[in-house]
């Protein structure tokens, strides 16, 4: 009985989206020991989108900055964000890790107005 | 005789960049075999990075996220004994020299306690004149009034020749033993050589005069080997400073000090007095 001849294939798939500026969008967590720390995130966001982002430094176990855009900040009050961020952001994130978060914040109102 | 961090600082300092890699640092670490690098951007100091910030960081990252900020610095004027103060008083390993807001040197500890060992007596612990001096340099520099003692054991030449020198040399660390815990935290205490110690207080006369007859019956009332007895002449000098400007002639005021001192000491055992005070004051003279 004649052995049949091998075939070897190989299935492309390409699926194409647009790149960020910067490729992050609302916060990194950056851990103690992750390959890029504060400054060199600083560095980047500064260099692809000046004057959009904050680094606030963080007393925690495994995290030791925060970037945040300023949008967000000036409609969140850091003290108000960072509590929840570290509290979500804290359960997955470890020291080697940068952790990327989206975040959207809707502000609601009412007014009760005399008729 | 070195005495400032110029004479042992080393000249050629590897450095690295803030913006480098922290693998690059390491690099460079382990090729000149030092466990640390001053951090320049454009020339200026801005940290300073160790093998132990390497070991706590990822190596791809940039060295200004890895390096200690604000480093402790010091001038190449500092005195070793006040260089040793800072790097124990800071926990650190290194102390970049710095003058006129450029990096000049670096002294590691090792450097340091390599040095100051030779001002450093191992049978007492004490340290050597150069220390009394250093002392007297800063009491002076603070404006402070000081005062020079100078202690010798009676008669000691007769206890090595009856008990032996190994007799002879456990008197003499119990007696630096005694002196050292007589004396107050600022006063450089210092064997001065066989017998004989020295004291320098930023204190006044009387102060000292105090502390010598103190130290006269400290070593009167102790317990001393085989049960021999052993009593202590104490030459002072000081109370009247007159002058007290760094430029050069405190050394020589010092030293002009410390012979009274001893002059006073020689005094107080030819009359048997145990204590002498110097009574022609030749002070510092700026």
């Amino acid at each position: 009985m004649k052995a049949s001849a091998s075939e070897r294939r190989a299935e492309i798939t390409l699926r194409l989206s647009e790149f960020e500026f910067p490729p992050m969008q609302d916060v990194l967590l950056v851990g103690k020991r992750a390959p890029i720390g504060p400054e060199a995130a600083r560095r980047m966001v500064d260099a692809l989108s000046p004057e959009q982002y904050e680094v606030l430094p963080l007393d925690h176990a495994v995290l030791e900055a925060a970037v945040i855009r300023k949008n967000l900040l000036r409609m969140v009050p850091a003290e108000k964000l960072l509590p929840f961020l570290l509290e979500e952001g804290g359960k997955i994130a470890h020291e080697s890790a940068i952790v990327k978060a989206q975040v959207t914040v809707t502000v609601e109102a009412t007014r009760t107005v005399e008729l | 005789m070195s005495a400032s961090v110029a004479d042992i600082m080393c000249r050629e300092v590897i450095t690295v960049g803030p913006l480098e890699s922290v693998a690059r640092a390491e690099g460079l670490m382990r090729a000149h075999r030092i466990g640390g690098l001053p951090v320049l951007e454009d020339g200026r100091l801005v940290g300073i990075i160790t093998s132990r910030d390497v070991r706590a960081s990822h190596p791809n990252r940039l060295v200004t996220d890895a390096m200690t900020r604000n480093p402790v610095v010091v001038s190449p004027q500092l005195s070793l004994w006040e260089a040793k103060e800072v790097l124990e008083k800071n926990r650190i390993e290194r102390l970049p020299v710095v003058e006129g807001g450029r990096l000049v040197g670096i002294v590691t500890k090792a450097a340091l306690y390599a040095e100051l060992g030779k001002y450093w007596d191992a049978l007492t612990g004490l340290s050597k004149s150069e220390y009394l001096l250093e002392r007297a340099r800063c009491f002076l520099l603070q404006g402070r009034e000081i005062a020079v003692l100078f202690f010798d054991l009676d008669d000691f030449g007769r206890v090595n020749k009856l008990y032996g020198h190994a007799v002879g040399d456990e008197v003499i660390r119990q007696t630096g033993g005694l002196l050292q815990a007589l004396m107050p935290p600022e006063a450089g205490l210092c064997r001065y050589g066989g017998d004989e110690f020295a004291a320098v207080l930023g204190a006044t006369l009387d102060q000292a005069r105090e502390l010598g007859l103190r130290a006269v019956a400290r070593v009167e009332e102790a317990e001393w080997p085989l049960g021999i007895r052993i009593s202590l002449s104490v030459g002072i000098v000081g109370g009247r400073r007159a002058a007290a400007r760094p430029d050069g002639n405190w050394r020589f005021g010092v030293k002009e000090l410390l012979n009274l001192a001893s002059l006073a000491c020689t005094r107080a055992k030819r009359q048997k007095s145990r204590i002498a005070v110097a009574d022609t004051l030749q002070l510092v003279r700026g």
